[in-house]
């Protein structure tokens, strides 16, 4: 059972780290807390969904136009709400807040149209079967999961360290206004930023949403409890942190459900999460990566 | 300020009575209240509910109404799942459309809130779907049609005994939810009292999606059946997560109510196969007055019906029986008609027992999701 | 008392008593906003009054003041826990931390045999009133303005503007933040005090997150540049579902809208005035 149990840990703490990965990378370079993140991750799900069920698209070709849509989606919002207030040089509160009153919009919008009945994927949109590994199972769409997770850190860190534009996003992330005496177009690497945001959040939408075949306008709302728990715990604005701390998250969970007691599940992310806050409010690592590396 | 809340209060109220006398035919019309969720999350089992007492009102109505005549008219009133909209709703169905009798409200939690209103100004409020422990307690007015889970529990675990031969269980409930907790209340009373045995307690949130470790912790004792009280998001989940970790086909899923609806069967497919939920009514029953009703809902609404809507269904026949035995429509005189009204609809025989709680539960029958249906397992 | 008076206070009586409830949960959401912080925990801290209250009440039988202190003082005790170590840092903090301390308390009384878990406490009995209410709301209201007149009140001010000005111009920003934070909490378990004895039926789904959000809203539509502007907030908010049945039904969009809207193009919301500074512009 133990190894069962770690395994199933590691995939629900790769699905927490997928999700914060744009969040916490949205608040790491743009420093602002974008509420409207949960919306793309049901968005995203939602896209495919249709695009699987009405159009007949297999899910390796809705995945990634569902992502890429998003991906605008979320330019949009942010050329909308945020960019006046960045103009406006507004309080980083203000923005939390024009956020948090879109997403309020967005989600009852959602449900207006479509419902709040819970909806999947076509059965065969992707192989059901579990694989054995010893007394360990694990099925394909969770492999895809703990697989994405990783992929997308190893692939964002790249980014980052890495390319001229990476360069420029951390010139962004350490002091706009430097930037753009530095020549970095500041506009551009801003969208370009939330764009990859919103991707990495649809992306992260459709994959859970294959696995646990439960989508629905609000599921991105009981992801950001989690998505919150995660980003604080593994520092605002750090990929690599977000990654260890949904691990660490997903782990300790599966932990106290099969050891100590399934009703104390939901209270460890918390608890953790109180910890961090009064004992190293900065995260595990510190400083934020996107700003340091 | 009260002068001008009044001219506030016109309007609604203005429209109303437009509406109420645009459906009026020659007579006036009868207008009972209900209280619904009809927007937000839980809307599906508000607009089940409507549904069923919008078909059972059209049949009243083309049948010659009630009180020798006179049309039968609904007042709706949303409240959204909220229990302050819920008790904003009973009271001003009550103070400002001065209805006679109030349906609903559709959750336990708000029958808590909303009931005590009611009763306070003795008007009879009927429950078609609160199927919580101490409903009817609240006060001498409130009734419900819908069979509380006390009374179809123990009959499909006592079924899944006989036939199955079920000796140890493991348990998993929602424990955030009034409706599953309260379920899950009488299932543990109703497995000591058959000599079940319970190996263990696991318990999850109503919108979790993952629950991969309460299962393998489970998987790992070996139980001959999982007795789960979920709804229907969090009960396709567990369904679906059991097939993914290869639990062996002869350990079935026990449900309560909550699993009672073919939206399990479209979200889990195949790994819904072999779950037993007991049922006052279901789609497949083999009964001419339920067939014709499956009929003519599919024929209204273009889809099939859940027990939610033949709830509603019955449930509005006797409440025009219970007008049409009270001779008028007065709170007092309706309350003690409800009191001795018996009727036979689509769910079987009904009438209500001096706590006004279902009478009969005869009608209760255990089934089985196979392929996507339900089929009759007892 | 004539007839129609009696059943338009009846059909009305839960309205207008969310009218003072939601007022005092507006100027509990204005204190915090006044000094530039944003919590999103009023409606855990409703909830906490709610359920204090509510357990003295049924399980103690304590006298109702007592029992109103009490729906005060253990909210406070929370924002001490919960503001010591989050105002220290950004505002940001505080606000995430808020929506985690709803998270818990809702996991808490979900848990604990004592608040009945899920299935809540019902059975509270009617014991405010609409002089409670409304006295409150007025004693509240009395006091914010004679604060806002006074230098607590241009301190505040300052640190809504400016915060590292208003830190080197002597203000002592960790008391400020943290006396807002807990006075907020104590107005916002009054409330919920007032909401439990009301209503006569509380769960620990009724204080979660669209809850917080619906407190701010009141309090952005109306503007946070007086007292009276989050009160104007809640009469609209409040009434305007229920005159516009449309509106009842998308009430979420709206409120949403409204959030929107207020944070880009009227950051003063409906009232811009200022307490004893007319003339002065923002």
């Amino acid at each position: 059972m133990l190894a069962q149990q770690l395994v199933n840990g590691i995939i629900s703490g790769a699905t927490y780290a997928l999700f914060a990965l744009g969040f916490t990378l949205m608040f790491g370079v743009l420093n602002v807390v974008n509420l409207t993140y949960g919306v793309y991750f049901s968005t995203g799900a939602l896209i495919a969904l249709y695009a699987t069920r009405h159009f007949g698209w297999p899910i390796l070709l809705a995945l990634p136009v569902a992502a890429i849509a998003t991906g605008l989606i979320a330019v949009v919002i942010d050329g909308l709400l945020l960019t006046p207030l960045r103009r406006k040089k507004a309080p980083e509160l203000a923005s939390l807040m024009v956020t948090l009153g879109a997403t309020l919009l967005l989600y009852s919008l959602m449900t207006a149209f479509i419902g709040t009945d819970i909806q999947r994927f076509p059965p065969a949109a992707i192989d059901p079967s579990a694989i054995e590994i010893g007394a360990v199972r694990i099925t394909r769409s969770q492999m895809l999961i703990v697989g994405t997770a990783f992929a997308m850190v190893a692939l964002l860190l790249a980014l980052m360290r890495g390319t001229r534009l990476g360069l420029a996003i951390r010139a962004l992330a350490e002091n706009p206004d430097v930037a753009r005496l530095m020549g970095v177009d500041v506009t551009l690497v801003t969208f370009f930023v939330s764009f990859v945001s919103g991707t990495l959040g649809a992306a992260a939408g459709i994959l859970i949403g294959l696995n646990y075949n439960a989508i629905q306008p609000y599921m991105g709302e009981a992801m950001m409890l989690k998505g919150f728990a995660v980003i604080i715990i593994g520092g605002l604005g750090d990929i690599r942190g977000a990654l260890i701390a949904g691990l660490i998250l997903g782990l300790l969970e599966g932990l106290t459900a099969g050891y100590i007691a399934s009703t104390l599940k939901d209270a460890v992310g918390f608890l953790l999460l109180v910890l961090t806050l009064w004992f190293r409010p900065v995260g595990l690592f510190g400083r934020a990566a996107a700003k340091r590396a | 300020m009260l002068k001008k809340l009044t001219a506030l209060a016109a309007l609604p109220l203005a429209a109303s009575i437009w509406s109420a006398a645009a459906l009026a035919q020659s007579k006036e019309p009868v207008t009972i209240g209900a209280i619904e969720i009809l927007t937000g999350p839980n809307n599906k089992y508000g607009i089940a509910i409507k549904n069923g007492f919008d078909l059972a009102l059209d049949s009243v109505n083309k049948n010659g109404g009630v009180l020798g005549g006179r049309p039968l008219a609904i007042a709706y009133e949303d409240s959204a799942g909220n229990k302050d909209q819920a008790i904003n709703a009973a009271r001003q169905l009550i103070g400002r459309s001065k209805v006679p009798l109030i349906l609903g409200p559709t959750l336990s939690n708000e029958m808590f809130a909303a009931g005590p209103v009611a009763n306070e100004r003795k008007i009879p409020i009927v429950g078609t779907s609160t199927t919580a422990n101490g409903i009817t307690a609240i006060g001498p007015y409130v009734f419900r049609t819908s069979l509380p889970e006390a009374d179809v529990v123990p009959v499909t675990l006592k079924t899944a005994q006989q036939k199955l031969g079920i000796k140890k269980v493991a348990v998993m409930y929602g424990n955030d939810d009034a409706f599953t907790k309260s379920g899950y209340d009488v299932m543990k009373g109703a497995l000591e009292k058959l000599g079940i045995e319970t190996l263990t307690t696991e318990t999850f949130g109503s919108k979790d999606t993952d629950f991969s470790a309460q299962l393998t912790k489970i998987k790992s004792l070996n139980p001959d059946a999982i007795v789960v009280s979920a709804l229907v998001e969090a009960g396709s989940g567990i369904l679906l997560g059991k097939k993914a970790l290869g639990f062996p086909e002869k350990v079935r899923v026990i449900g309560g109510n909550g699993l009672n609806a073919p939206k399990v069967m479209e979200i889990a497919g195949d790994a819904a196969n072999g779950t037993l939920v007991g049922t006052p009514w279901f789609v497949g029953k083999s009964d001419p007055a339920s067939e014709k009703f499956v009929d003519a809902y599919k024929a209204k609404y273009n889809m099939e019906p859940d027990q939610f809507a033949a709830q509603a269904y019955d449930t509005l026949f006797i409440v025009a029986k219970a007008i049409n035995d009270a001779g008028a429509a007065e709170p007092e005189k309706i309350k003690d008609a409800l009191g001795k009204v018996k009727y036979t609809g689509v769910m079987g025989p009904f009438s209500f027992t001096a706590n006004r709680d279902p009478a009969e539960t005869s009608g209760v029958v255990v089934i089985e999701m196979h392929d996507g249906k339900f089929r009759q397992f007892n | 008392m004539p007839a129609f008076l009696d059943d338009f206070l009846f059909s009305y009586q839960s309205l207008i008593y969310s009218l003072g409830i939601n007022g005092l949960l507006a100027l509990s959401m204005y204190v915090v906003l006044a000094i530039g912080q944003l919590s999103l925990g009023q409606a855990a801290f409703m909830g906490l009054g709610a359920y204090t209250s509510a357990l003295l009440t049924l399980k103690v039988g304590a006298p109702f003041p007592i029992v109103l202190l009490a729906a005060m003082a253990v909210p406070a005790l929370a924002a001490l826990i919960i503001g010591a170590p989050t105002l220290r840092l950004s505002g940001v903090y505080l606000a995430l931390a808020t929506i985690g301390l709803g998270e818990v308390l809702r996991i808490a009384f979900v848990n604990s045999e004592l608040t009945g878990g899920a299935l809540g406490l019902s059975g509270i009995p009617e014991k405010a009133g609409y002089t409670i209410i409304f006295g409150s709301l007025a004693l509240a209201l009395i006091a914010f303005v004679l604060v806002s007149r006074s230098r607590i009140g241009r301190a505040m001010e300052a640190m809504r503007e400016d915060e590292v000005a208003a830190g080197m111009l002597g203000v002592d920003l960790p008391r400020y933040r943290i006396s807002a934070l807990v006075v907020s909490a104590m107005l916002a378990g009054l409330a919920g005090a007032f909401n439990a004895h009301v209503s006569s039926f509380i769960s620990p789904n009724d204080y979660g997150f669209d809850a917080a959000v619906t407190i701010l809203s009141f309090a952005l539509l109306g503007g946070i540049g007086s007292p009276f502007g989050p009160v104007v907030g809640v009469v609209i908010l409040t009434l305007l579902p229920e005159v516009l049945r449309p509106l009842h039904d998308f009430r979420l969009v709206f409120n949403g809208l409204i959030i929107v809207i207020a944070v880009l193009f009227m950051p003063h919301g409906l009232l811009p005035w200022r307490i004893g500074r007319t003339g002065a512009r923002a």
